[in-house]
């Protein structure tokens, strides 16, 4: 019994401190290699050298990662905020309710290679787009959309009833209600489902393998031209081998910052409304 | 006024809604649809079971689609890493839910999030430079292989296992844990004879979650895992269906067979998904009482 108990004991505290060690690790070993790379000289040129990436910098990839992100936001966190609304404040009919989230969760189990191997013969081959950050920012925003719905549903949820039907009890009409009180009162938690699912996108590879994200490119310009991707460009460098390891490292750097900073800016922002609530 | 811009708002969710479902379900019918004439040409016992994949023809007039090391590839890494994620995980999330205070768990639980939105490439990256070189050192072959790539995806699956196991333990321990230290029974027993097993349900239903990502994770795998049609073993090369469709998608002639084969590679992927899905949900209560 003492044993049991000891041995159940020893693996919590083993299980803790294996995963903290893992985190600490992946982040001190990509920001200690990466450091030396990084420089103003990195972050605000292109990428050339005999073999291409193993001189200059990133930037095409910075501002294409940044419009892949952006068009794949645009495309799946409108419709996910949308029909979670429509589910908690309008859907009756609890069948379509169990349809719709059936669907949803279809499209969450669905991996990120095959629907970029949809988004190719859909839209650059049937459709004709080619290869542009549409095609991609198209998989990318399917795939953040369940993401971004169950967050928001579940925020929309957990929402103080009584401050909604205060606001029927006043008259407000139902949209009013909503524009006024409910998405004013969940903005953060939308906000961090949306820049959590942002990096969820930025960071995925495989949607935008073989239909958006290309070797070189110069700085996007329009969403029907392909550009370049961070993930992309440090999958290239490692597979290019051993010169230029550096130039891999450094972009590693720049999407686990990346990644640092917006996790840290969701966390503390979380913090300090909780607070406000508290305090209320 | 009111009334028309109440009813305008309530038509635009509704059309929202039915743009984001119809569209949804469109993906899901298209994946099926370019799937489909693989069967044409292949039978489906041939391509589920057999083990050799050559999709081009290179003269000899000989091309064959069977896909079974690599679903067996696919299967091996993610339930091994599920195996190892859960070891750690499971502890992990024991700590947080019995030792760790509120303020601890508040900091260790975005520290542990940082895991989930670390891009997959930079996983193959580091486990390129840091785990294949150490299987190297230990003298695998090249470097490359099923342990390795399972390692890295046990460390991918952490984050979500652990917020959603140690949300389970948490409920539980406030249910007896009280019971159990108001008889004098040692805080450890309780959670190793009764919170623990009382949570065997939920973390089954958590770990299929789980294997879902590990089974869908292309990048991350494709680095490490060797991409060689070969049967899986723990410290050989091999190649799961999702880098099959990453690798072969670029040189794969539209509407030819290769290319409906890949789609039906994904498309088995997906089927696997909901079986095993489907599978556990209907043992689950007879597994645990």
């Amino acid at each position: 019994m003492r044993i049991k108990g000891a041995l159940i004991r020893i693996w919590a505290y083993a299980g803790i401190i294996t995963v903290s060690a893992a985190i600490v690790f992946l982040f001190v070993f990509v920001f200690i290699k990466g450091a030396s790379t990084i420089s103003w000289d990195f972050l605000s040129q292109s990428p050339s050298g005999a073999v291409l990436g193993e001189e200059g910098g990133i930037l095409p990839a910075i501002t294409g990662s940044l419009a892949f992100t952006l068009t794949a936001v645009v495309i799946g966190a409108i419709p996910a905020i949308a029909t979670a609304l429509y589910l908690v404040f309008y859907c009756k009919s609890s069948k379509s309710e169990q349809v719709i989230h059936l669907v949803i969760q279809c499209i969450a189990g669905i991996p990120s290679i095959v629907l970029g191997l949809f988004s190719y013969s859909l839209f650059v081959r049937d459709l004709n787009f080619g290869r542009c950050i549409l095609s991609s920012g198209i998989a990318l925003g399917v795939m953040i959309l369940p993401f971004i719905e169950v967050r928001a549903e579940k925020t929309f949820r957990e929402m103080n009833m009584t401050m909604i039907q205060s606001a029927y009890a006043l008259g407000c009409t139902k949209s009013h209600t909503i524009l006024t009180v409910v998405l004013p009162a969940c903005r953060g938690e939308l906000f961090s489902g949306i820049i959590l699912g942002g990096c969820y996108a930025m960071g995925a590879t495989a949607p935008m393998i073989f239909t958006g994200a290309v070797a070189y490119a110069a700085n996007p310009t329009s969403i029907m031209k392909p550009a370049m991707a961070l993930p992309l460009h440090l999958y290239l460098l490692v597979a290019q081998g051993t010169t230029s390891l550096d130039m891999a490292y450094g972009t590693a750097f720049v999407m686990m910052a990346v990644i640092l900073i917006s996790n840290a800016l969701v966390t503390i922002y979380a913090r300090r409304r909780q607070r406000a609530w508290n305090q209320q | 006024m009111r009334k028309i811009s109440n009813t305008i708002f309530r038509i635009l969710l509704l059309i929202l809604t039915g743009v984001t479902f119809a569209a949804l379900t469109f993906v899901i019918i298209f994946i099926v649809k370019e799937a489909i004439p693989t069967f044409e040409e292949v039978s489906l016992g041939d391509f589920l079971f057999g083990r050799e994949w050559l999709p081009l023809d290179v003269g000899t007039g000989h091309m064959s689609f069977g896909i079974f090391n690599f679903i067996m590839a696919t299967l091996y890494v993610s339930f091994l890493a599920m195996i190892i994620s859960l070891v750690i995980g499971l502890g992990a999330s024991l700590y947080l839910s019995c030792v760790a205070s509120s303020k601890v768990r508040g900091l260790m639980y975005p520290f542990i999030d940082l895991l989930a939105g670390i891009p997959s490439v930079v996983y193959g990256f580091i486990g390129l430079t840091v785990l294949v070189k150490f299987f190297i050192r230990a003298g695998v072959h090249t470097g490359s292989c099923v342990l390795a790539s399972a390692i890295l995806l046990a460390v991918m699956l952490l984050p979500y296992l652990i917020s959603a196991c140690s949300e389970t333990l948490l409920k539980n321990k406030e249910k007896y844990l009280k019971a159990g230290t108001s008889l004098g029974v040692d805080q450890w027993y309780t959670v190793s004879s009764v919170v623990l097993p009382a949570s065997w349900k939920s973390i089954l239903t958590i770990i299929v979650l789980a294997i879902g990502r590990a089974m869908g994770e292309t990048m991350a795998v494709m680095m490490v895992i060797g991409n060689a049609n070969l049967f899986p073993t723990l410290l050989g090369k091999s190649e799961s269906i999702a880098a099959l469709i990453a690798l072969e998608m670029g040189t794969a002639v539209n509407g030819s067979t290769h290319f409906h084969a890949l789609y039906a590679a994904g498309l088995v992927l997906i089927v696997l998904l909901f079986i095993i899905n489907i599978g556990i949900n209907l043992i689950r209560d007879k597994l645990i009482k």
